[in-house]
């Protein structure tokens, strides 16, 4: 009976991904007009299913085997205490990172009930949170200068279209990282503890991500397309493919990192190519101010409850 | 679907063949004016109101298109405001065909001439913002057809001077008359700046997605 804690917290979990995260990958497509939301759905729930599928093994064996060993009682704390964070802070509009989340509360358990934590593992992942934001700021500053000297000489109508087929691709490369990346770091510790094997484990979860964007995503999508008629596709598309890209490599390391921090290293690259003024540097103190509160809160909150249950 | 990212829509295309279309309505109508001015026929200004209808109609169909979703977001607003600027040069052509139909006699000898120069280079002006549009597909440089609308608005803005300076010389025998030609005048001559308006948004158009 136990055993169904973790995965009715798996459930919730990547049901409150695809409701929140459908908009980041393909949010700016659909407010553009490129792709209607039945279609753009289909299309995110095709991609998270590939991505998990062909490129989630590594990051699942980060989070469920490389960290710590999982067992029932660490993953029930860690991920009821993840599903409880993230259903407030989204409750509350407060950006929390799911990985983050997981990663706080899956170490925070295991401490406080004697677990082996591979410090290691923790650094190494510690950094790729440090260092994915900074390559995505680099990468999209690349690619919007690359845009600048490339397809930006093209005449209008043909740079429009060129547009669309990149805030396509770029939207479809994030729903990929949906599934390699984040799903399959909610997925990873219930699968190396043995509860389900990887492929139902795959196929539910993408499914739960899947009905959480049929379900829930259409309002914060709206509320992103009516954002986007003012956002510049063109700034939007080296924002957004620059943390693709990004998130994607950090992938193939098996680090579980976290897209919207990306995005948002993305859109500032993209903002200093117009000069420093252009960053809101108030936003960056109180999103870095997340980036610690969300694996602090995630950490302390499974370490007590596990210390209550022990 | 794929078909509609690679290629465009269907409803841009139709959305471009309407905005040339309009273009090309509008070059026939200052045609048609010139013609009436030259030959000093008012019969021949019939066809500017027809014209007018019909590009009003094209109008009405670009709008709609552009508002159900054609092109992206940082286009349309602008496509559309530069669709209201060419039909603010039908309405200025509609009110100078109205003011030289109600006039009670044919232009002066005095001032025909330079009235007939400033309809011809309304008619280049209409051509070449046609032209300008089409470099928005191709390699052309927009900035040479901005510039060649722009010289011919000033040399419209030198014949207006002498235009007005022989008007103001001349004596005003009937209220009615001497407003009439007034509001003729007025709008022949704004039409050029219209032109050059719309050339200018033409440019904004441009760099909006850069």
């Amino acid at each position: 009976m136990t055993e169904l804690i973790p995965l009715a917290a798996c459930i919730l979990i990547a049901f409150g991904i695809g409701s929140n995260d459908t908009s980041n990958a393909l949010g700016i497509c659909i407010g553009c007009g490129v792709i209607r939301l039945q279609k753009a759905l289909l299309l995110f729930g095709c991609f998270v299913l590939l991505g998990i599928m062909i490129q989630g093994q590594r990051v699942m064996e980060t989070v469920g085997k490389d960290l710590l060993e999982v067992n029932v009682p660490i993953m029930s704390t860690a991920l009821s205490i993840s599903a409880l964070l993230i259903i407030v802070s989204n409750w509350k509009r407060l950006p929390l990172s799911t990985h983050q989340v997981i990663i706080g509360s899956l170490i925070g358990a295991g401490v406080s009930s004697g677990a082996e934590v591979s410090y290691r593992a923790l650094i190494e992942i510690v950094i790729s949170w440090v260092v994915s934001p900074l390559a995505a700021f680099a990468t999209a500053l690349a690619i919007y200068k690359a845009m600048e000297m490339t397809i930006s000489r093209l005449a209008l109508f043909p740079l429009e279209k060129v547009l669309r087929i990149l805030l396509l691709l770029s939207g479809i490369l994030i729903s990929y990282n949906t599934g390699a990346n984040e799903l399959a770091t909610i997925v990873g510790p219930v699968i190396h503890a043995g509860m389900i094997a990887r492929t139902p484990a795959s196929l539910a979860g993408s499914l739960f991500v899947f009905l959480g964007a049929v379900l829930l995503s259409k309002r914060v999508i709206e509320t992103i397309g009516k954002g986007i008629t003012t956002l510049d596709p063109y700034s939007g598309f080296a924002a957004q493919f620059g943390a693709g890209v990004c998130v994607l490599f950090f992938t193939s390391l098996g680090m579980p990192i976290s897209t919207t921090y990306c995005i948002i290293g993305g859109i500032s690259g993209v903002g200093m190519s117009k000069g420093i003024k252009t960053v809101r540097m108030g936003l960056v103190r109180k999103i870095i101010a997340n980036w610690f509160l969300a694996p602090t809160l995630a950490f302390l909150g499974s370490a007590l409850i596990m210390r209550l249950i022990s | 679907m794929f078909e509609k990212v690679l290629f465009g829509g269907k409803r841009e295309q139709q959305v471009i063949e309407d905005i040339k279309r309009h273009i090309e309505i509008l070059h026939a109508a200052s045609g048609c004016f010139r013609k009436a001015l030259a030959e000093n026929d008012k019969q021949q200004l019939y066809c500017i109101a027809d014209l007018e209808r019909e590009a009003d109609s094209i109008r009405r169909e670009i709008i709609s298109k552009v508002y159900e979703g054609a092109f992206l977001p940082y286009l349309r607003s602008n496509l559309v405001r530069f669709v209201e600027i060419v039909e603010g040069v039908f309405d200025l052509l509609k009110d100078a065909a109205y003011a030289f139909e109600f006039l009670d006699q044919t232009l002066d000898k005095e001032i025909s001439g330079e009235c007939v120069e400033i309809a011809d280079k309304n008619l280049k002006m209409s051509e070449l913002l046609l032209i300008a549009f089409e470099t928005l597909f191709g390699k052309e440089d927009l900035r040479e057809k901005t510039l060649a609308i722009r010289i011919y608005e000033k040399q419209v803005d030198e014949i207006k001077h002498d235009l007005i300076r022989k008007l103001s010389e001349k004596e005003v025998k009937n209220f009615w008359r001497g407003k009439m030609l007034s509001d003729f005048v007025d709008s022949l001559t704004r039409i050029s700046n219209v032109i050059e308006d719309a050339s200018d948004y033409l440019v904004i158009i441009n760099v909006s997605l850069r």
